[in-house]
C-alpha cells in the first residue's frame, strides 16, 4: 500500500513538475505567469483527440499533439505577448488571461462545451504484477516520460548554446544580448520549451483522464503556479521540486485524510503551501538574479 | 451545444425584448425565462434538454401556444454555469416579464433561481436537476422533472441486489448534492435489502488524480463487488480510466449523468458499467417516434433522454395552462402540482401527491461494446425509496 | 571608428545626457571621465544599444547604429564590458566564456579563442569549472573582459573597471588594456580613476551633468587646471 502510494505520488508529482517548469521557463526569462499555459495543454488534448479520430497510430497522435503545443506556445507569444514586450508584469498578466479565457471561448464555441471522450490505447488500461504489488501502465508511463523529458530538458540547458544563454537570461537579459545573442530567439525557445512540457504534460492528463474539455486546462495551471511558487518563482530545480512536493502532498492527503475532512484537501494544502512560503519567502530552491547597481 | 450566435442572441434578447417585452406581452404571449447553462461545467446538460424544450414550444406555438391559446416568447439566457450568475439572469428574466421559469440541471442554481420566484409565485422547472432536496429547499414553485437523485438510487440498488450484489464501495463527492446523496441513497437502499458498505471514498470535483482512492479502494480487506458513484464528466471518465489502469476490475455502477455520448464514446473502457435514464426508445415506442423527429428538428440525433424529458416540460406546461385556463402564475402551478398519470413521452407522470419531484418510469442502461444497451425500466417502489 | 553626436538621453523626466559629442579613431583608447552620475555610464549604454537615444546619432564604421537592437550592434564588433561585470554568476567560467563567443564565429574557431583567453587569463583556467558567482572580484573582472573578447570585437567598450580591485590588481587590468590596445583592438574607457586612464589614453573626454566639458589629448588634460583640481586632487 505504502509503495503503491509512493509510486502515485510521483507519477502525480512528475506531471505538476512538467507543468510547473513550462510555467517558470517562460517566468525566468520575460517575467510572465502565462495563465494561458493550461490552454495550450487543452489545445494538445484536442490535437491528440483529432489525430486518434483521423486514424492516425498512437505515436503519431503523440508527436501531433505535442508538437501543437509547442507551435501554439510560439504563436501565442508572437501574436498576443511580443507586441506587449517591456510592458508592466500586470498587463502582461492581464493579457494572459485575456488569451486563456479567449481560447477557452472558442474551444466551446468552435468544438463543444462537452468533454470529448479520446479513447487511450487498451494496453494503457493495463497493469503489471510483482506477486502482490501491483503498477499500472499509466503510472508507470508517467514518471517514464516525466523523468525522461526533465533529463532531457537538463541536458538541452546545460549543453546546448541556446540553453546555456536561456539559463544566463533568466539571470540577466541584457548581458546576453550584449553577446550577441537574439532576444526574439531566447524568447521563442522558452515559450517553444513550455509549449512542449505542456503538451507533454497533456498527453499524460488525458491519458488518465480519457477526456478532454475546453475547461481543462484550469485545474493544471493552477496546480503549476503552486508548484512554481513553492519550489521558488523562476527558479527551474524549484519548479520541479515543488511538482513533486506538491504531487506528494496531494496524494498524501487524499490517502490518508477520514472522510469528515476531505473536502478541506486543497485549503490544506495550500495551507502547507503557505506555511513553506512563511519558512522560505524565496521558495524552495530559490532563483538566481543579477542584483543591479 | 451553444454557439457565439446564441450567446449573441441571448444578450440581445435581453437588451432589446427586456424591456420591450413588459409592453408587448399581449393576452396571446407568455414569457418563459430561461436562466440555464451554455458555458461551463453544467452546460454538456442543460443544452441537450433546452434544445428539446425549444422543439416543444416551437410545435406548441405552431399549434396556437401553450393551452392552445398563449404564444410562447422563449428568454434565453447563460449562467455559465455559476450559481451566482444563475440568480443575476434569473431576476433579469423575471424583469423581463417571465410567468415561468426554467433553470439548470443542477440543484444549487436552480434553488438560487427559485428563491427569487417563490415570493412571487412563479412556477419554476428544472430542466434535469434530480435531487429530491431541491423542491423542499425551495418551496411551492419548485418543480422536478427527472426521476429524482433517490429515485434513481432505487431503481440501480434494486437492480444490483438482483444480480446478486453483495458489497458496494460508495464513492461521492461534497462537491455536488448530486454527487453528495446519490450514492448514499443507493447505499440506503442496498443495506436494507441485504448487502453492506465495505468502504467510502471522496473526491472533489475536477480532481487530478483518483490514484490515492483506487489504492485505498484495492488495500480493502473486505473487498467490494461494487463501486457506486454520482461522479460524471469529466471525474467519471478520469476515475475510471485510473481505476482500470491500477490493474481494478470491479463494475462501476452510476445514474443518469454518465448517459452522455461522451462517456459512451470511451468504449471499451466503460463496458458493464449501469446507468439510468429517463426512457428507453423501444421500438414502436412514442420515444423512438420522438427521436425521429428530434433529429429531424436539430439535425443530430438525441445525445441522451436530457432531450425528451426538456420536450416533456413542453407538454407538461401546456396540459398545465390548459386545465388553469389562463396565464396566471399560481394557477399554472397549481395545475402543474396536480398532474396525474399525464401521458409524457417516456411513459405516466404524476406530480399529485409527490413532493413536486415526479413519480415516472426509470430505465435502466449498461454500456456494452460502445453502446448504451437496455436492461430494464421500473418504477420503484414508493416504499424503498430513502426520504430525502 | 566611432563617433557621438549630439547625443542625449533621457529617462522618463530626467535628461541623464544632455549632449555628448566623441570619436574614437581605429586603435585608439579614449577615456570618458566625469564625476558620480556625470552620464557615462548612459553614454556607452546608448552605443551598445541598451539605453534608447532621445536623440542624436551613434555611427560605427559609417553606419549609423543609433536604435539598434543591442544584439545587432554586438555583431557588428562593438563590446560593452557592463559597469558592475555582470558576469553570470550561476554559469560556470566555460559558459560565461562559451556564450561570449556563441554567435560571432563556428564552434571550433570559438574553442580557439577560448583556448587564447585562457592563455590571457590563466586565472580562469584554473577556475574553468568553477561558477561565476564564486570568483573574486578581481577574477570577476578578468572574466567579464574575457567574455566580451571572446567574440573578437573591433571595439571595446570598458565601464570602470577597475571599480573595486586592490592597488595591484588595478595595475594588472590596465597592463592589459595597454596589451589589447597593442594587439589593434580600440577602446572607449570609462574610468572613475582619472589619474589612471589618463596615462594610458590617447585622448580623453570629460562629461559633467550629462555634458562634455573639456576634451582633448590625454597630455593636454593632465596639465589642465580643471583636470587637476577636480578629478587629480592637484
Ligand atoms: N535606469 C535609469 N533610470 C533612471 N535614471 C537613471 C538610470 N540610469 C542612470 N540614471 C541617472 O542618469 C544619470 C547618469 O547616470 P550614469 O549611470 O550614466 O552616470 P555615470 O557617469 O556612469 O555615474 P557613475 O560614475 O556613478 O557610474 C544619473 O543621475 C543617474 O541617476
Ligand atoms: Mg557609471
Amino acid at each position: 500500500m505504502i509503495a503503491q502510494q509512493i509510486i502515485n505520488a510521483v507519477s502525480l508529482g512528475g506531471v505538476y513538475a512538467l507543468l510547473a517548469l513550462g510555467l517558470a521557463i517562460v517566468f525566468s526569462i520575460v517575467g510572465l505567469i502565462n495563465f494561458a499555459h493550461g490552454e495550450l495543454m487543452t489545445l494538445s488534448g484536442y490535437a491528440l483527440l483529432a489525430s486518434l479520430v483521423l486514424g492516425f497510430p498512437f505515436p503519431v497522435a503523440v508527436l501531433v499533439a505535442v508538437s501543437c503545443g509547442a507551435l501554439a506556445a510560439v504563436a501565442m507569444e508572437r501574436i498576443a505577448f511580443r507586441p506587449m514586450r517591456g510592458a508592466s508584469v500586470t498587463s502582461l498578466l492581464l493579457t494572459s488571461f485575456a488569451v486563456s479565457s479567449l481560447l477557452k471561448v472558442v474551444f466551446q464555441n468552435g468544438i463543444s462545451a462537452r468533454p470529448q471522450a479520446v479513447a487511450m490505447p487498451g494496453w494503457m488500461t493495463g497493469a503489471f504484477s510483482f506477486g502482490d504489488f501491483t503498477i499500472g501502465v499509466g503510472p508507470s508511463i508517467s514518471i517514464v516520460v516525466s523523468a525522461l523529458a526533465l533529463i532531457a530538458l537538463e541536458v538541452f540547458l546545460r549543453r546546448s548554446v541556446t540553453g546555456t544563454a536561456m539559463r544566463a537570461a533568466a539571470e540577466d537579459f541584457d548581458v546576453v544580448r550584449l553577446m550577441g545573442i537574439p532576444a526574439s530567439r531566447i524568447i521563442a525557445t522558452a515559450f517553444l520549451l513550455s509549449g512542449l512540457l505542456a503538451g507533454l504534460a497533456a498527453i499524460l492528463w488525458v491519458a488518465q483522464r480519457a477526456s478532454v474539455d475546453p475547461l481543462m486546462g484550469f485545474t493544471p495551471v493552477l496546480k503549476a503556479f503552486i508548484a512554481a511558487v513553492v519550489g521558488g518563482l523562476g527558479s527551474l530545480p524549484g519548479a520541479v521540486a515543488g511538482g513533486f512536493l506538491l504531487g506528494i502532498i496531494e496524494v498524501l492527503l487524499q490517502a490518508t485524510l477520514p472522510g469528515a475532512i476531505a473536502p478541506y484537501r486543497d485549503a490544506i494544502v495550500l495551507s502547507g503551501v503557505i506555511a513553506v512560503l512563511l519558512v522560505r519567502p524565496q521558495g524552495l530552491i530559490p532563483a538566481v538574479r543579477a542584483q543591479r547597481s | 451545444m451553444p454557439s457565439l450566435y446564441r450567446l449573441h442572441r441571448a444578450a440581445l434578447c435581453a437588451a432589446v425584448f427586456g424591456i420591450a417585452a413588459i409592453s408587448t406581452a399581449s393576452a396571446e404571449e407568455i414569457i418563459i425565462g430561461a436562466a440555464t447553462a451554455q458555458t461551463g461545467g453544467l452546460a454538456p446538460y442543460d443544452q441537450p434538454a433546452l434544445a428539446g424544450l425549444r422543439m416543444s414550444l416551437d410545435e406548441l406555438n405552431a399549434k396556437g401556444g401553450l393551452g392552445g391559446k398563449y404564444t410562447v416568447k422563449l428568454l434565453i439566457k447563460d449562467t455559465r454555469s455559476d450559481t451566482a450568475q444563475t440568480a443575476t439572469v434569473a431576476q433579469e428574466l423575471i424583469d423581463a416579464g417571465a410567468k415561468i421559469m426554467i433553470t439548470p440541471c443542477d440543484a444549487d442554481p436552480s434553488i438560487s433561481a427559485g428563491q427569487l420566484t417563490q415570493p412571487l409565485g412563479i412556477p419554476t422547472l428544472t430542466l434535469c436537476g434530480s435531487a429530491p432536496v431541491l423542491t423542499g429547499a425551495v418551496g411551492d414553485v419548485m418543480f422536478g422533472t427527472y426521476p429524482a437523485d433517490n429515485v434513481q438510487a432505487t431503481a440501480v440498488a434494486d437492480f444490483a441486489v438482483s444480480e446478486g450484489k453483495k458489497k458496494v464501495f460508495l464513492l461521492t463527492s461534497p462537491d455536488s448534492t448530486y454527487t453528495a446523496n446519490l450514492p448514499e441513497y443507493f447505499g440506503k437502499v442496498f443495506e436494507k435489502k441485504g448487502g453492506a458498505i465495505v468502504g467510502r471514498g471522496t473526491f472533489s470535483m475536477g480532481q487530478p488524480d483518483f490514484s490515492a482512492e483506487i489504492t485505498n479502494i484495492k488495500g480493502l480487506a473486505d473487498k467490494p463487488d461494487l463501486i457506486m458513484t454520482a461522479a460524471y464528466e469529466p471525474d467519471f471518465p478520469a476515475f475510471i480510466q485510473q481505476l482500470r489502469g491500477a490493474g481494478v476490475t470491479i463494475p462501476v455502477y452510476g445514474a443518469d449523468a454518465i448517459g452522455t455520448p461522451t462517456i459512451k464514446a470511451l468504449g471499451k473502457l466503460v463496458d458493464g458499467v449501469v446507468y439510468t435514464a429517463a426512457g428507453y426508445a423501444e421500438p414502436g415506442s412514442k420515444l423512438e417516434a420522438f427521436n425521429a423527429a428530434f433529429t429531424k428538428y436539430a439535425g443530430h440525433a438525441p445525445e441522451s433522454t436530457y432531450e425528451v424529458n426538456g420536450y416533456e416540460i413542453g407538454l407538461i406546461l401546456d396540459q398545465a395552462v390548459k386545465t388553469a385556463g389562463s396565464d396566471d402564475p399560481k394557477a399554472i402551478r397549481d395545475a402543474i402540482a396536480g398532474l396525474k398519470d399525464f401521458e409524457g413521452i417516456t411513459g405516466k407522470i404524476t406530480y399529485a401527491g409527490t413532493d413536486r419531484m415526479p413519480l415516472r418510469p426509470v430505465a435502466l442502461m449498461r454500456y456494452e461494446g460502445g453502446e448504451g444497451k437496455h436492461v430494464q425500466t421500473l418504477i420503484p417502489d414508493a416504499a424503498d425509496v430513502p426520504a430525502p | 571608428m566611432l563617433s557621438v553626436e549630439a547625443l542625449k538621453i533621457r529617462y522618463g523626466e530626467v535628461e541623464a545626457v544632455r549632449r555628448v559629442d566623441l570619436t574614437v579613431g581605429s586603435g585608439e583608447i579614449i577615456a570618458l571621465v566625469g564625476a558620480n552620475g556625470a552620464g557615462k555610464s548612459s553614454t556607452l549604454g546608448a552605443v551598445a544599444g541598451l539605453v534608447p537615444a532621445a536623440s542624436g546619432k551613434v555611427v560605427f564604421d559609417g553606419v549609423d547604429i543609433t536604435g539598434l537592437a543591442p544584439e545587432a550592434i554586438a555583431r557588428k564588433g562593438v563590446a560593452l564590458v557592463p559597469e558592475g561585470r555582470r558576469i553570470f554568476a550561476s554559469l560556470t567560467v566555460a559558459d560565461n566564456l562559451r556564450l561570449g563567443g556563441a554567435v560571432h564565429q563556428p564552434a571550433a574557431e570559438a574553442r580557439l579563442r577560448e583556448e587564447e583567453m585562457l592563455e590571457l587569463f590563466p586565472i580562469l583556467r584554473r577556475y574553468h569549472r568553477v561558477k561565476g558567482g564564486n570568483l573574486s572580484g578581481g577574477e570577476q573582472q578578468m572574466l567579464a573582459i574575457a567574455r566580451a573578447l571572446m567574440g573578437k570585437p573591433r571595439m571595446i567598450l570598458l565601464d570602470e573597471p577597475s571599480l573595486g580591485l586592490a592597488p595591484q590588481l588595478i595595475d594588472t587590468v590596465f597592463d592589459l588594456i595597454a596589451e589589447l590596445r597593442r594587439k589593434g583592438l580600440t577602446i572607449l574607457l570609462v574610468e572613475q580613476n582619472v589619474a589612471l586612464a589618463l596615462e594610458i589614453a590617447d585622448r580623453a573626454v570629460v562629461l559633467a551633468n550629462g555634458e562634455v566639458v573639456l576634451a582633448g589629448t590625454a597630455k593636454e588634460l593632465a596639465s589642465s587646471d580643471l583636470v587637476r583640481q577636480a578629478y587629480l586632487g592637484a
